[in-house]
């Protein structure tokens, strides 16, 4: 093995990632006094969450009376039972200060005639439990996202924030079960750096580029999930994958619900309306999950469309064009430029698409990392924290509700920091670190930037995707995810002979997209064999042979450990009690909107 | 002086050049700027051929493609692909913008990428942006107030106070701007540049900010803003169809009322 | 090479708080430049083919002359402002630049007063 100079840095806290969550807990890190480093492979206001549109939920009630309370309600029922309560309780409690919060730091909300933050409707958020839709999504006009992940950025600065950009976080530094600091690579110059830290706290986003069509990034490759992976800790409810029905073949760029709302119609290859069949009442307009649904059966039917007869087409052809330009401006240009169609003259082929990972690394509601035990489900893990899309708290459970995550990445990561000032004290003296900290992921480095075997990442990368589009799917039955699993344990068996062409330290971006593949990798196969194993449907895991929920037996979360490839599984139960007594614990019910 | 010509060590050589597949009908050749900082020789011109049937409409799509399927060793930066990262700006067929933007067909001929002008290169079609970002941290772009929020609810503002922010807040951070402009080029260790002016005016306009007299101060400088002489290169080139020319003149219009 | 952080060197010096005046300057002398200078052509083409005792009479005449040494001074104040633009712009030797500014200021000045001694000597008929 080649020897590496590796650079040496000591901080309180070192942050992995700057999105939303990474630089809300960067933020909150440093102004409670710790030294605190941030960690990211782009540069912050090119994380993911520039992506998000629709808003962020609280219960503000500035156009109708709300209350945190049916907001609870609502993520407790989305989350089709499966989140934890305590958690959800907390973060619906946070909300409103939460954005009370953002807007002081700046976010150019949109705003109501009153002057207050401007708040829409969005999908499964209700007033009065359930009775019928309120307006609770902060909006920033439909670049919510941008306008959060700026303003934090712009705060940062503000607190001269430690960032070291473009950074590739490779592996945690384990001593006897606690983790001591991690392992980065600096692409500008190909240095190696090893940051020791007393907390480590992983906020570096969710793993959409396991499935061939999302619309994740390309840099959602579920690093942290795979560092935790690699550090033996589980993995959680991994199974809940969120399909959008209409996301762009290929791009996987989102077409909005509104295209269909506004007359669109899904058609498979025969040109049938299909979801007639399926729902005839609502046909195309009928719920996500159930046009997912439908049209991953005309997919595997054979009826899709296409040279591999892999998509479905949405019709917007029949719209008056004028009315198209009116009411669709965003879709028609959305569409010219990513599906290179006419909207008015051709349809749009589509196809559902992988949109958030409700499942990730186990944390309590304060951001600790959890390795969950025999006698203690809630053990955690001594100085290692997770938060955002990359953590499981779990307040999404089964199934997120829209506005729930750029939600949860500034409450958790608000949170963390909390927690951190309660539990150490900034300057709090090191131990020297073992002597063999570096030798993960210094040896993964090395071989990797070594590989000389015969197939290409992208060679892989696309057989996982693939697998996983198909198998692990919206719609998963008994066959599709025996298949899969063993699918998908035989492409994770071909990693050994990837190969690289670029050798160089610098910027060797063939090599980066080696260490995601190799993350995608853990994430892909704790997510269909925890999905294999469970046996009922609920929320974003609909089994077709097992089409209920089922209470009894699986009201709990899946933990996976992926070790050397094989994946085994353990379960750990539901948190079913709230986290003070102002609010009752909300008991199952049927799911019906 | 400005130096005219190139040191030798960054001209420009022909590169390897690599054929589509036998049979592909719809070929378009990508001529590639690209330098390895590890090998000490000068940048070439690497050439590659695609076949537009197997391939996405955008120039990232073929960047990609050559990335996944012909040469592995090609180095960009690309993360949203759908034009809201600000990742993937370079320069294609001329003109700065982003790769994930731009439809193939709408270059005529060969496609030639090279990295955004003016800046260091890292690698390939990765420029080093250090010295923009120092400088958006420079201009304070965070909100700046004396009177403490309310303690439980927002900062007011109207409908009217928050369109004033609308064509600036929406910016990327791509840089297309900043690098087009030939004020920059000549004198980027003064000039903050377009994609920075922008953002200091987007807190200058911001009604909720209470140090607008302190950041004109900070910007009424022969260098950091008098540089812009509305050449209108930045606005010609934003790809997301922002104005940066009119919020400069914006700045300007500013410390004219504060001033006559 | 610098070895200076980024960000001491995108703040540099600071701000000069000064640019305004110039800004306003090049817009009051533009702006007084166009009335200005039509009248300057429009006399000058009036006067096409006039001998040197028409021309001296003309000049002779007190708003000529006022008129004649405004638009001069607003001539060389104008230019030596964009000069010394272009000068900054392009110019990255500090040692000529300074040059430069300075050759460009003084030899505005030394043009307007000039130019202007001459109108008067002619006016007051000297
Ligand atoms: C199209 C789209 C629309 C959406 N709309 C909404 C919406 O309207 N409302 C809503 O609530 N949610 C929405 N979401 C979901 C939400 O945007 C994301 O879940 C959330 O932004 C995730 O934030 P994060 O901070 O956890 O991760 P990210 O923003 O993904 O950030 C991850 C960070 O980790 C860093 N990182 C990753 N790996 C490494 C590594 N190995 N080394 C160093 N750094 C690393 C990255 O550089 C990055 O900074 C949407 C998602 C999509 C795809
Ligand atoms: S208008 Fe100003 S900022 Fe824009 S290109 Fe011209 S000089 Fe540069
Ligand atoms: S103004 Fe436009 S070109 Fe300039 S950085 Fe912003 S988005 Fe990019
Ligand atoms: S990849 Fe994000 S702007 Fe092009």
């Amino acid at each position: 093995m080649a020897a590496y100079k590796i650079i040496d840095h000591t901080y309180d806290v070192v942050v992995v990632g700057a999105g939303g969550a990474g630089l809300r807990a960067t933020m909150g890190m440093g102004a409670a006094g710790f030294k605190t480093a941030c960690i990211t492979k782009v540069f912050p206001t090119r994380s993911h969450t520039v992506a998000a549109q629709g808003g962020i939920g609280a219960s503000l009630g500035n156009m109708a009376e709300d209350n945190w309370k049916w907001h609870m309600y609502d993520t407790v029922k989305g989350s089709d039972w499966l989140g934890d309560q305590d958690a959800i309780e907390y973060m619906c409690r946070e909300a409103v200060p939460a954005v009370y919060e953002l807007e002081h730091f700046g976010v150019p909300f949109s705003r109501t005639p009153e002057g207050k933050i401007y708040q829409r409707p969005f999908g499964g958020h209700m007033s009065n439990f359930g009775e019928k839709p309120v307006q609770r999504a902060c909006a920033a006009a439909d670049r919510t996202g941008h306008a959060i992940l700026h303003t934090l950025y712009s705060q940062s600065l503000k607190h001269s924030c430690e960032f070291f950009v473009e950074y590739f976080a490779l592996d945690l530094i384990m001593e006897n079960g606690a983790c001591r600091g991690v392992m980065a690579w600096n692409l500008d110059d190909g240095t190696l750096h090893r940051f020791r830290a007393h907390k480590v706290v992983l906020a570096s986003g969710g793993y959409g580029r396991a499935y061939f069509s999302c619309t994740s990034a390309h840099t959602c490759t579920g690093d942290g999930h795979g560092m935790v992976a690699r550090a033996g800790l589980p993995l959680q409810d991994m199974e809940f994958v969120q399909f959008h029905p209409t996301g762009i073949y290929g791009s996987g760029c989102l077409i909005t619900e509104g295209a269909r709302g506004e007359g669109g119609i899904l058609r498979n290859s025969a040109g049938e309306r299909f979801m007639e069949r399926y729902a005839p009442t609502a046909k195309d307009l009928a719920s996500r999950d159930v046009v997912s649904r439908a049209m991953t059966m005309e997919i595997r039917e054979g009826r899709g469309v296409g040279d591999h007869n892999d998509h479905i087409f949405l019709h917007l052809d029949h719209l008056d064009p004028a009315d198209l330009e009116l009411r669709l401006p965003g879709i028609s240009e959305t569409s010219k430029i990513f599906a290179g169609v006419d909207v008015t003259k051709q349809p749009i082929p589509v196809l559902p698409t992988v949109h958030y990972n409700m499942g990730g690394i186990p944390t309590n509601l304060y951001g600790e990392v959890l390795r969950p035990t025999a006698d203690n489900p809630d053990a955690t893990v001594e100085g290692l924290m997770a938060i955002g899309e990359a953590a499981c708290v779990s307040v999404h459970g089964a199934n997120r509700l829209g506005t729930n995550s750029l939600l949860d990445i500034v409450v958790f990561g608000r949170a963390a920091a909390l927690r951190a000032a309660d539990t150490l004290k900034p300057g709090t003296p090191h131990k020297p670190l073992p002597a063999d900290s570096a030798d993960l992921a210094v040896s993964r480095f090395d071989r990797l930037r070594n590989a000389s075997g015969s197939m290409h990442t992208s060679e892989i990368r696309l057989a996982m995707q693939k697998t996983m589009q198909n198998d692990a799917a919206v719609f998963r039955t008994s066959k599709s995810l025996a298949e899969g699993v063993e699918k998908m344990y035989e492409v994770a068996s071909t990693l050994p002979q990837l190969k690289i062409n670029d050798r160089s330290t610098v910027w060797n971006s063939d090599l980066v997209e080696a260490f995601e593949l190799e993350n995608l990798m853990d994430c892909a196969l704790a997510t269909i064999v925890s999905a294999e194993a469970r046996h009922e449907s609920r929320g974003a895991h609909a089994h077709e042979d097992y089409p209920d929920r089922d209470d009894v037996n699986w009201q709990k979360h899946t933990l996976a450990t992926v070790k050397d490839g094989k994946v085994s599984l353990d379960y750990r139960p539901v948190h079913t009690y709230t986290l003070t007594d102002e609010v009752e614990y909300i008991k199952p019910q049927k799911r019906v909107y | 002086m400005v130096e005219f010509s190139l040191p030798a060590n960054s001209r420009v050589q022909t590169g390897k050049s690599h054929k589509a597949a036998a049979g592909a009908k719809n070929v378009k050749t990508f001529k590639i700027y690209r330098y390895d900082p590890d090998s000490g020789s000068n940048p070439r011109l690497d050439s590659y051929e695609i076949d537009l049937d197997k391939c996405g409409p955008m120039v990232l799509d073929a960047l990609l493609k050559i990335k996944n399927e012909i040469d592995s060793t090609l180095t960009f930066r690309r993360s949203c692909r759908e034009g809201i990262c600000g990742s993937c700006a370079m320069n294609i067929d001329g003109s700065n913008t982003l790769a994930c933007l731009k439809p193939i067909e709408d270059i005529k001929g060969d496609a030639k990428i090279y990295p955004l002008p003016h800046m260091p290169v890292v690698k390939d079609l990765v420029p080093d942006l250090t010295i923009p970002y120092a400088q958006l941290a420079s201009v304070k772009p965070w909100m700046q107030t004396q009177t403490p929020p309310p303690p439980d609810g927002e900062r007011l503002q109207s409908p009217e106070e928050r369109e004033k922010l609308d064509g600036m807040w929406e910016c990327i951070l791509c840089f297309c701007c900043q690098t087009s402009c030939p004020s920059y080029w000549w004198n980027g260790d003064r000039y903050l540049g377009p994609a920075v002016l922008l953002q200091a005016a987007r807190w200058i306009h911001d009604s909720r900010d209470e140090m607008t007299g302190e950041r004109l101060d900070a910007l009424e400088d022969p260098f950091k803003l008098y540089r812009c002489h509305t050449i209108m290169n930045c606005t010609k080139t934003c790809p997301k169809g922002l104005n940066p020319a009119k919020a400069i003149g914006s700045i300007k219009t500013k410390l004219l009322q504060r001033g006559v | 090479m610098t070895l200076r952080s980024p960000i001491g060197r995108a703040r540099g010096l600071g701000s000069a708080k000064s640019g305004m005046g110039h800004h306003w300057s090049t817009i009051v002398t533009a702006v007084g430049l166009i009335p200005l200078s039509l009248w300057f052509v429009v006399s000058i083409a009036r006067l096409a083919g006039a001998d040197h005792a028409a021309f001296s009479a003309w000049i002779g005449q007190g708003s000529n002359a006022a008129l004649m040494i405004l638009t001069i001074g607003l001539v060389c104040y104008h230019a030596s402002l964009g000069l010394s633009m272009v000068i900054e712009d392009y110019v990255s030797c500090k040692a000529k630049k300074f040059a430069g500014l300075l050759a460009t200021r003084l030899i505005a000045a030394l043009l307007a007063v000039g130019m202007t001694v001459s109108i008067l000597k002619i006016a007051v008929g000297g």
